[in-house]
């Protein structure tokens, strides 16, 4: 019987070539069944993965969701087109703007309005997006750092995630459920100082970024960790519908901001960090430098930041004033109808789709004409992303699993709707 | 939406015209504005009611006509040959908007606390064909806001868009002229004819029709918001006219009845009394089963009924008698009857109902009750009266009894031995009754009456039934069992069946697609 | 925008396989057969000229009143080309089945469950159809117009003292 202690030695936890080692399969092994529950440190978004194991290896694994599952599509066929913002919200939870934007821009379209948005409103929606997707990446970075017993990077981040949603808190009264876009621009607009302090918060988010990047990408055991783990090539983004960080680290040079811009996103000079091996390190490297790209973006829209108004001024898509909904009976009826009724919106189907922090972030919406949709479908970029790895686990280690799944950045709120 | 024309007897050649872009042909006679409706093209209008004349003085469905200098109201001009007329051109839309400024320029900012908020035309046809900002920057012109102007309704006159369909109302429907408009200019408002109240039987109407919150019924006022009702067509119970209505339901509970079209029974009208027949829904309901007054559950109840009958059939079936009420539908008569010959091998049925009231000739009848012709032919030639049954009562001829429905006046039961009753209210009778077993209302089932033509009008069930009621017929089944029968009804259409079957004057009624009840919201204002 | 997507599949496919085509909105959209369903996808993703070669979406719509009812409806999206197609197909309520195209993107196979779970659509050909979103012993399927929004299912168990 070969001496357990042996093989253990020449056994290196992390490189997936080793993995393969013949005597890692010689050892008598029965595979058992290992719940990594819903609720679980590492499952965030409560998923559940039902592994079967032999020893370390992960043999095969069913990855079950619906854990986070609350009927957006059946609330949203009951309820106005207004009231599936704070639902939308609710959707990917760390970047709530970007699905905020994505639903307006669809529901604009089958409207006949999205030309017609306000300048400034378009900025807007683009800076608190960004600021969303930087948030969205530091919640990722973070979490997944913290799994691998890196702290100091998770309050790193989590501090400068902070100093965002703090700013976002003035600017729409919540940390993370903003509701701040409405059909036809936002509901206010910036607070007087909001640029001010963003430059500053940007600054600081720098620095927080720049410590977390020392402290892990050449980091031993976290490129140890991560470096080959995880291989997604180009052909499976392209098949399981990849997208984001998680399509864009195998080599897919696919970013809607880029290929189909929207809002304005014409208007700004950013790169696309795009990988080269598909495994977990690229897929923290493109989110980190995401991160930075975002940035330049927010500095740019600060410069460019038009004055006007942020909401389209017509009466049957936008709320009037309150003030002249108090003194004007058209103003009235046009406030009363549009909260009554919802907006009417003529019969049709239109697919839209936006950048998410995760990636493609679609809304398929039909509308038979009333004031409530009659399907509103999130095509949600981490179930698909999640759904890879049904493909990945297989002959990766338990500890391997960790990483994978927080590279993934699978967000309950998304994948479960 | 437009009243079907019916053609007149003399023929008419049909009018060629196009209506924006589309070749189309139409009866002559009609007016522009139905022939729009009914080629699709929309034309919003205040004053028009497809059921009244129309005196154009609201100017909202103004259209152009290729050649006419000036647009016309498209409600009262008549199509003609080679017609061309445009509803959607900018001048149209134009003018439009402007009738709606002046239509707005004095209207109250009600709408937080009007009743016809979210049924309202005129919020309806800004939103849809105006949606711009107020001009007028100054005070509008007030005038009287609560007034009493009759049994059943108050009046705002602020509110008022002094469209006149009311008046005409008034005039041609109840052909009691109460209401008249007064003054002129910004100060013209809607009263009362010198002398008179609005206290006409058919005044509830005018609620209907008002296309926004000047009318308004003191029985539904502040009661509930009309985007919450849930609409549920149905016929009114209360005389033989058998008038459409719809059930307006929110919670389970009755909030208000309103006509619904029906062109060869009440056109677009009912009279109050009928409408407030919805009170008796929620009033005073036996809700559970009693046996010696206590109650009881059903199975318990059905059992002891059962036996009570079975007792006085054994003994003497001609002196078990059953009532059975022209206000019961269709399906719940004919297995009623069913079990009183199937069953308890009884041909003394009776028919009580509501005693005769008034009439008139425009809609209400002096038959109180809905479905007298129904039991009729039911129960056939052998049905006798109710008052065969006092002398039967008093001969003691009759000494047992299943009281079905709830009849009024039948005077004194106690003298019976055994009685029985299937009941919707906790009347005196239920109360003497050694069993009572609770009946749903015609609101709460599915079933048919038959009106006074003859015609067999559905009933769709709008609300659940009051506590623990059951329909009459389900009732009948399980009591048929009880006794011995094997009855297969499993639910109300197939009694409905049988009955075409039995009746031949009936024998080509059809029972129709189911109805879902319709949210008020989203299924456009009303009016 | 994508017109050259629609002019292919005229070119490939006849009247009785491509039902309908249109654009709205600036989407294109073709309406398949089902019997098709598989046939049209392959097409389309192994064209060169097409090349729609990413898999996107796959839903179903439930257009009550119509016949047939459902609507599949898979969302496809060309990297190379940049351009991408809608293809519905109606799936009657009495037989809701229709061909999974697993076998071309391997992405689908989610989507497909989950258009199981919540429509009560079968895919014909998928490896593993069996609820994701909700559990398994739930009865219905829950995102069909007829299915209530508020409700019980058999498996809530009710505590002491609830008062209902």
């Amino acid at each position: 019987m070969d001496d357990p202690s042996q093989t253990a030695r020449r056994v290196v936890i992390g490189f997936g070539d080793a993995a393969n080692l013949p005597e890692a399969d010689d050892l008598p092994t029965e595979s058992m069944p290992l719940n990594m529950g819903p609720s679980h440190p590492a499952m965030h978004g409560t998923v559940r993965m039902v592994l079967e194991v032999e020893g370390e290896k992960i043999r095969s694994v069913d990855v079950q969701i619906g854990y986070l599952h609350r009927c957006f599509e059946k609330e949203a066929e009951n309820a106005t087109w207004t009231q599936i913002f704070p639902y939308t919200d609710r959707l990917n939870y760390v970047s709530p703007m970007l699905n905020n934007v994505g639903y307006a821009l669809a529901v604009e379209k089958l409207l006949d309005i999205d030309k017609k948005i306000p300048e400034r409103a378009q900025f807007i929606r683009v800076i608190v997006g960004e600021i969303s997707r930087i948030t969205d990446h530091l919640t990722c970075l973070a979490a997944s750092a913290m799994e691998l017993a890196a702290f100091t990077v998770f309050f790193y981040l989590m501090k400068a995630r902070e100093w965002l949603w703090e700013l976002l808190e003035e600017l729409s009264g919540a940390r993370l459920t903003h509701s701040y876009v409405r059909i036809g621009g936002v509901v206010a607009d910036l607070t007087d100082d909001f640029c001010p302090k963003l430059r500053d918060i940007l600054r600081r988010c720098r620095a927080s970024i720049a410590d977390a990047d020392k402290m892990l990408t050449s980091n031993r055991i976290f490129r140890d960790r991560m470096d080959g783990i995880g291989i997604i090539t180009r052909d499976d983004a392209l098949g399981w519908g990849l997208t984001g960080p998680v399509g864009r680290s195998t080599g897919l040079a696919y970013d809607v901001r880029k290929d189909h811009p929207y809002l304005v996103y014409d208007r700004f000079d950013f790169d696309v960090p795009v990988g080269s091996k598909g495994d977990n390190f690229d897929r923290y490297a493109v989110r980190l430098e995401e991160m930075r790209q975002s940035m330049r973006i927010l500095e740019q829209a600060m410069e460019l930041l038009p004055a006007g108004p942020v909401l389209i001024d017509d009466a049957r898509v936008a709320l009037p004033p309150k003030r002249e909904v108090y003194n004007t009976i058209e103003s009235m009826i046009a406030h009363f109808k549009l909260i009554m009724d919802g907006i009417v919106v003529p019969p049709g189907e239109i697919y839209s789709f936006t950048e998410g922090g995760n990636g493609e972030l679609g809304f398929y919406i039909v509308s038979n004409g009333t004031g409530q949709p009659w399907k509103c479908r999130v095509r949600p970029p981490c179930f698909a992303n999640l759904a890879v790895l049904n493909k990945l686990l297989p002959r990766l280690f338990i500890a391997d699993l960790v990483p994978t799944f927080g590279m993934i950045n699978m967000i309950g709120g998304e994948c479960d709707r | 939406m437009a009243d079907e024309r019916q053609a007149p007897s003399a023929p008419r050649a049909n009018v060629k015209m196009v209506i924006d872009g589309q070749a189309c042909e139409f009866p002559a006679g009609l007016t522009i504005l139905e022939a729009c409706q009914r080629v699709g093209s929309k034309v919003p209008f205040f004053c028009w009611h497809p059921g009244l004349s129309a005196p154009a003085v609201c100017r909202q469905c103004l259209v152009e006509i290729k050649g006419f200098p000036k647009p016309v109201p498209s409600c009262y001009t008549p199509v003609a040959d080679r017609m061309e007329v445009v509803t959607g051109s900018p001048k149209v839309l134009d003018v439009r908007r402007q009738m709606l400024e002046f239509t707005l320029l004095n209207h109250p900012i009600d709408c937080p606390i009007c009743d016809k908020a979210g049924e309202c035309m005129l919020q309806k046809h800004y939103f849809d064909w105006d949606a711009r900002v107020a001009r007028n920057d100054g005070g509008k012109v007030r005038k009287a806001k609560v007034v009493d102007v009759g049994r059943h309704i108050v009046l705002d006159q602020e509110r008022c868009i002094l469209c006149s369909r009311c008046i005409r109302v008034c005039n041609e429907v109840a052909r009691q002229p109460d209401l008249v408009m007064a003054f002129r200019g910004d100060r013209q408002l809607l009263t009362t004819a010198p002398g008179q109240r609005l206290d006409n039987p058919y005044s509830l109407n005018t609620v209907d029709v008002c296309p926004v919150g000047a009318l308004t019924a003191k029985d539904f006022r502040f009661s509930m918001r009309a985007w919450e009702l849930w609409a549920t067509p149905s016929v009114c119970p209360g005389c033989a006219t058998g008038c459409n209505i719809e059930i307006h339901a929110s919670r389970n509970l009755i909030r208000r009845l309103v006509p619904r079209l029906n062109s060869a029974v009440n056109k677009y009208w009912m009279c109050d009394d009928g409408r407030l027949t919805y009170k008796h829904v929620a009033d005073n309901r036996l809700a559970a089963p009693t046996v010696a007054g206590a109650p009881a559950r059903w199975d318990a109840a059905l059992a002891e009924a059962a036996r009570l009958l079975g007792q006085a059939r054994d003994k003497s079936p001609a002196t078990l008698g059953m009532v059975l009420s022209a206000q019961m539908i269709n399906e719940d008569l004919f297995a009623f009857s069913r079990l009183a010959t199937e069953c308890l091998r009884t041909d003394r049925v009776y028919l009580a109902g509501s005693p005769e009231g008034w009439c008139d000739n425009i809609l209400v009848s002096a038959d109180k009750n809905p479905n007298t012709t129904g039991a009729k032919l039911i129960g056939g030639p052998t049905l006798r009266t109710a008052a065969d049954l006092q002398r039967d009562i008093e001969g003691r001829v009759v000494t047992a009894l299943l009281l079905v429905g709830e009849p009024d006046a039948l005077g004194p039961l106690e003298s019976l031995q055994t009685l029985v009753a299937v009941s919707s209210h906790q009347n005196p009778p239920v109360a003497a009754a050694q069993v009572a077993l609770p009946l749903a209302m015609w609101a709460e089932v599915d079933g048919s009456f038959t009106n006074r033509q003859g015609k067999v009008q559905r009933l769709y069930s709008a609300i659940a039934p009051a506590g623990q009621a059951r329909p009459g017929w389900e009732t009948a089944v399980r009591l048929a069992r009880a006794l011995g029968a094997a009855w297969t009804y499993g639910e109300a259409k197939q009694v409905f069946g049988d009955v075409c079957a039995k009746v031949t004057l009936m024998s080509r009624a059809d029972w129709g697609k189911p109805e879902m009840p319709v949210q008020l919201r989203f299924a456009n204002s009303r009016g | 925008m994508a017109k050259i997507i629609l002019d292919r599949l005229a070119q490939q496919f006849v009247a009785g396989e491509i039902l309908e085509t249109g654009s709205q909105h600036g989407n294109e959209w073709a309406r398949v057969a089902p019997a098709h369903w598989r046939a049209v996808a392959q097409f389309l993703r192994d064209d060169p000229v097409t090349a729609l070669n990413m898999f996107i979406d796959l839903t179903c719509v439930d257009r009550l009143g119509r016949t047939p009812r459902f609507d599949v409806v898979l969302h496809l999206y060309s990297v190379d080309n940049k351009h991408r197609v809608r293809l519905l197909a109606g799936v009657p309520e009495e037989d809701p089945s229709i061909d999974s195209v697993v076998s071309l993107w391997p992405g689908a196979n989610w989507f497909e469950r989950e258009a199981f779970d919540l429509y009560g659509v079968r895919f014909a050909g998928h490896p593993d159809l069996r609820r994701i979103l909700m559990y398994p012993e739930f009865v219905g399927h829950p995102l069909r117009k007829d299915f209530p929004k508020e409700g019980r299912q058999p498996l809530l168990r009710r505590l002491p003292g609830s008062v209902d």
